[in-house]
């Protein structure tokens, strides 16, 4: 991809008048507290970058990848400026020029290969015993992740020993009358870490009137790859996944995690795909996707049977960055969550406060990471929630982990997983 | 002194978590706000960020030894490069040095680090029934030092004033690391004569007299009630002729806001769901208060407005009123969507004039962008005559640049020559120094002698201010 000529880096630069608010709403920076840290830096790098004032190096690289891609910059920025786009550009350019073996064996090769993927998660749930430190030392993931891994390692939650795509048929038919033909976007997290979450999606869309199909072949919806330089990986992913997605004759594309969602907006897709051959495709595509919450409120409107013997469950929710800055999702797994019988819902005081998860951050940059979780910890602790409710598997993993290192006694899922519970309920009732 | 050496001996003296040093990380000093450093950033030697007063005074010492500049910084969000080390030296971040030191409800005053967020104050203060009242458009991101240090203000100035109204007293570190306090050492009075008034003199001095590191606030009572008149113009002069009537109907809003005919088709560009009716001016009026006051206000406001307007409404419920504000609040965002290819640049944009001259200077900028062939889109705090003027061109055609200049330049001769003045809140810094003379005369000379008598190496954010 030409640096120079993407649209952002074209169009967006000479809007910035350097007003400062992306630095006043940045979690990084919030933490480390020195411009390089700061979404106008990033801004101001990107346009050095492209005038040929400073060099295409790891240093600059190191600056950037500060950033950890919350997206709550872009969000707030008054001049509309796609500021994560513009450092997504600027570390595929650096890390064109300065290829990194370590980053083409896990972007390029695992995670453009689900077989691979589940494979090596398979190792890692033998290996786990051993310690993720081995199993990286063993594939030079070292190199890639350096300094943090001892401490990194706890983040990782035990790695379930059937990947969800092994559980799930690829045709889930419509109990009763079909409604919908849902394509069921399998993200690589849920899938492979958490595949209880996909299992009550296709229990509670199959059971409302939709056949749900998981397409055998679709691959990483390319977030990990935008994050760590790899574009063209990323643009080659997305179109693969529209010329799966686009053979079927689907209704919606529904995912659970917010990540993926937003990797496969229509606003993503024409920042991959846009200047392409694929760009149609692209937007066909996009425009069916849809997150699994909004799905089921916007669409389906669901609703659950009226259980006054409901145990009463006090729940707070954390708005996952994708799902709110970059796709301005907040009402509905609030809604969600609200008509599920039993539910009370408590809300932080920053509810859309980056946990300092963001995929592969927690892991490179863990002490950054653990400052940003531990603020949203304390936020969570206030409400006296017992449980935390989310729409992304990073996220859930990375409040799992603040779970147990701040010794709290609640537990994190995902709406969708309270609201299979209530469906069984149904069940059970109209039985 | 060489760059390299001031950042070997800083190092030593500070450590390397206070010292940012390497080329790269410097460059990110290299500008804030304004168009001027947009076009030409300049980087610092080094970056100091300080975490206490003992680190100010080390660095000041070490610099005023070794005879070297030094810029002292907030969040950078100042629009006239004050904050930027345009002639090489030391820039003092002050913007992690942040702390509320305390909030002394029963004496009516907060006393804060320079480094805390002008919103962040407030929120905090809120907490007991108490706020700072100067509200610049930057709230989220400028830090009170720098307000300090600018004499900042805002949408409600016209009824709360400027930041010098609240400052009671300031710890300052001067340039050769001595330590002094303005407004007395142990005072917690509201009320002070005693002494030459140096915290009056400090603040607004831009940081070339010494370094703010502790700043005393009065806070106000937080008003309980809030009102917003909207009232739309078919003609221009008609707005400030209102706004006098206002005046003189004995009544003070708390904020009085114009968009010109350029600002509501760039607002409603922006934001078509804002909808703002097309006219020659609409006046935004917000009065704050207790209840029945804010509603005697109101409607005092409406008939007033009503004589010379085609439409007023009134709101005091929420959700109308943060729509109708929000008209005024993305104005300074929207300006650059009057042209697909266009950046707004901030560049004369803070010139304030006599009220009897506001509907002269808004025509009289129009014809001028008419003649550079510059789009502009003006607004601004009608009840105090500041107007703000956003030039909206392609920043890299070299022509427009040039052009948009010139523009400039005018504008600001356009403020003296209208008994105004260059900059109404924003400040000088190096952008409007050029007409330091123009407007002060003789004055200029002994402003020069008061820094001398502060700076006698002239070492503090040299040429910035006259």
């Amino acid at each position: 991809m030409d640096f120079k000529n993407l649209p952002p880096v074209k169009e967006q630069i000479m809007k910035c008048v350097r007003c400062g608010k992306c630095r006043s709403v940045c979690p990084v920076f919030a933490e480390l507290r020195y411009e390089s840290a700061a979404p106008r830096g990033h801004v101001f790098m990107v346009q050095m970058l492209r005038d040929g004032v400073v060099k295409p190096s790891e240093e600059v690289s190191k600056r950037l990848t500060h950033c950890l891609m919350c997206e709550n910059c872009s969000a707030n920025c008054p001049s509309g400026i796609d500021i994560h786009e513009l450092n997504a550009a600027a570390r595929s350019y650096i890390e064109q020029k300065n290829p990194s073996i370590g980053k083409e064996l896990l972007f390029d090769t695992l995670w453009t290969k689900p077989s691979l993927l589940n494979l090596s998660t398979s190792l890692m749930w033998g290996a786990q015993k051993a310690g993720l430190q081995k199993l990286a030392r063993y594939t030079g993931l070292t190199k890639l992740l350096p300094g943090s891994l001892p401490q990194a390692e706890k983040i990782l939650e035990a790695v379930p020993l059937r990947n969800a795509r092994s559980m799930i048929p690829e045709i889930n038919p419509a109990r009763g009358e079909r409604e919908y033909k849902i394509g069921y976007f399998l993200g690589c997290a849920t899938d492979l870490l958490y595949p209880d979450i996909a299992l009550a999606a296709i229990e509670v869309l199959t059971n409302n009137g939709c056949e749900v199909i998981v397409p055998r072949h679709s691959k990483c919806c390319g977030l990990p790859h935008i994050a760590n330089g790899k574009l063209e990986t990323a643009q080659s992913l997305a179109i693969h996944n529209c010329q799966i997605y686009n053979a079927y004759d689907f209704d919606y594309i529904i995912t659970d995690c917010g990540s993926c969602s937003s990797a496969l907006s229509a606003k993503n897709m024409h920042f991959l795909l846009g200047q392409t051959e694929h760009a149609q495709a692209g937007e066909i595509f996009a425009a069916k996707v849809m997150d699994l919450s909004k799905f089921l409120i916007d669409v389906l409107d669901i609703s659950f049977p009226v259980n006054h013997n409901a145990k009463p469950i006090t729940v707070t929710y954390h708005d996952p960055c994708h799902l709110a800055n970059a796709q301005k999702i907040k009402d509905q797994p609030r809604e969600l969550l609200r008509r599920i019988p039993g539910v009370k819902l408590a809300e932080m005081s920053d509810t859309n406060y980056c946990c300092g998860g963001s995929g592969t951050y927690s892991i490179t940059h863990y002490q950054t990471s653990m400052k940003i979780l531990d603020k949203k910890m304390a936020m969570i602790k206030l409400t006296g929630a017992e449980t935390v409710a989310t729409c992304c598997p990073s996220c859930t993993m990375q409040l799992n982990y603040g779970i147990r290192k701040h010794n709290m006694k609640c537990s994190v899922v995902h709406p969708i997983q309270l609201a299979r519970e209530a469906s069984k309920k149904k069940a059970v009732h109209s039985a | 002194m060489e760059g390299a050496s001031v950042r070997k001996d800083l190092l030593s003296l500070l450590g390397k978590e206070k010292v940012l040093t390497e080329e790269l990380d410097l460059m990110y000093y290299s500008y804030d706000s304004s168009f001027l450093t947009q076009l030409k950033p300049e980087t610092p030697w080094a970056v100091v960020l300080p975490a206490s007063t003992a680190d100010v005074q080390a660095v000041m010492k070490y610099a005023y030894d070794h005879q070297i500049n030094v810029v002292p910084r907030g969040a950078g969000t100042g629009e006239t490069g004050g904050s930027v080390a345009l002639n090489g030296g030391i820039v003092l971040d002050l913007s992690n040095f942040n702390e509320i030191v305390e909030i002394d409800q029963k004496n009516m005053q907060v006393i804060v680090r320079p480094g805390v967020i002008h919103a962040e104050l407030n929120k905090r203060l809120a907490e007991y029934n108490l706020f700072f009242p100067p509200d610049p458009g930057s709230s989220q991101m400028c830090t009170v030092g720098g307000m300090v240090a600018n004499n900042a203000s805002g949408l409600r100035a016209v009824k709360y004033g400027c930041t010098e109204q609240y400052v009671l007293g300031l710890e300052i570190v001067l340039p050769n690391g001595d330590l002094i306090y303005a407004g007395g050492i142990k005072a917690r009075t509201l009320k002070n004569v005693s002494g030459l008034n140096l915290t009056k003199l400090m603040v607004g001095s831009e940081g070339v007299l010494g370094v703010i590191t502790q700043i005393r606030l009065r806070c106000w009572p937080k008003p309980k009630a809030r009102g917003i008149v909207m009232a739309v113009f078919d003609s221009l002069d008609d707005a400030p002729a209102t706004v006098l009537e206002i005046y003189q109907a004995g009544i003070m809003p708390s904020g009085m806001e114009i968009l010109d005919s350029s600002a509501i088709s760039a607002v409603n560009m922006y934001k078509p769901e804002i909808n703002l009716p097309d006219a020659e001016a609409i006046l935004l009026f917000e009065v704050d208060g207790n209840p029945p006051s804010v509603d005697y206000e109101g409607n005092v406001i409406q008939e007033v407005a009503g004589r010379r307007a085609r439409t007023v409404e009134w709101s005091t419920e929420p959700k109308r009123m943060a729509q109708l504000w929000e008209g005024r609040s993305v104005t300074a965002t929207a300006a650059a969507r009057v042209r697909a290819d266009g950046t707004r640049v901030f560049a004369g944009e803070d010139i304030s004039v006599p009220l009897s001259k506001v509907a002269d200077t808004l025509r009289a900028i129009r014809k001028l962008a008419d003649k550079y062939g510059i789009k502009v889109v003006n607004y601004g705090h009608i009840g105090d005559g500041n107007v703000h003027t956003a030039p909206v061109i392609n920043t890299s055609i070299p022509e427009e640049v040039e052009q948009v200049k010139k523009l400039v330049h005018e504008i600001h001769l356009l403020a003296i020559e209208l008994n105004g003045s260059t900059t109404g809140e924003h400040g000088v810094g190096a952008v409007r120094r050029p007409y330091a003379e123009m407007e002060h005369g003789l004055a200029v000379e002994y402003m020069k002698k008061v820094k001398q008598a502060f700076d006698d190496k002239g070492i503090m954010n040299p040429n910035k201010l006259f």
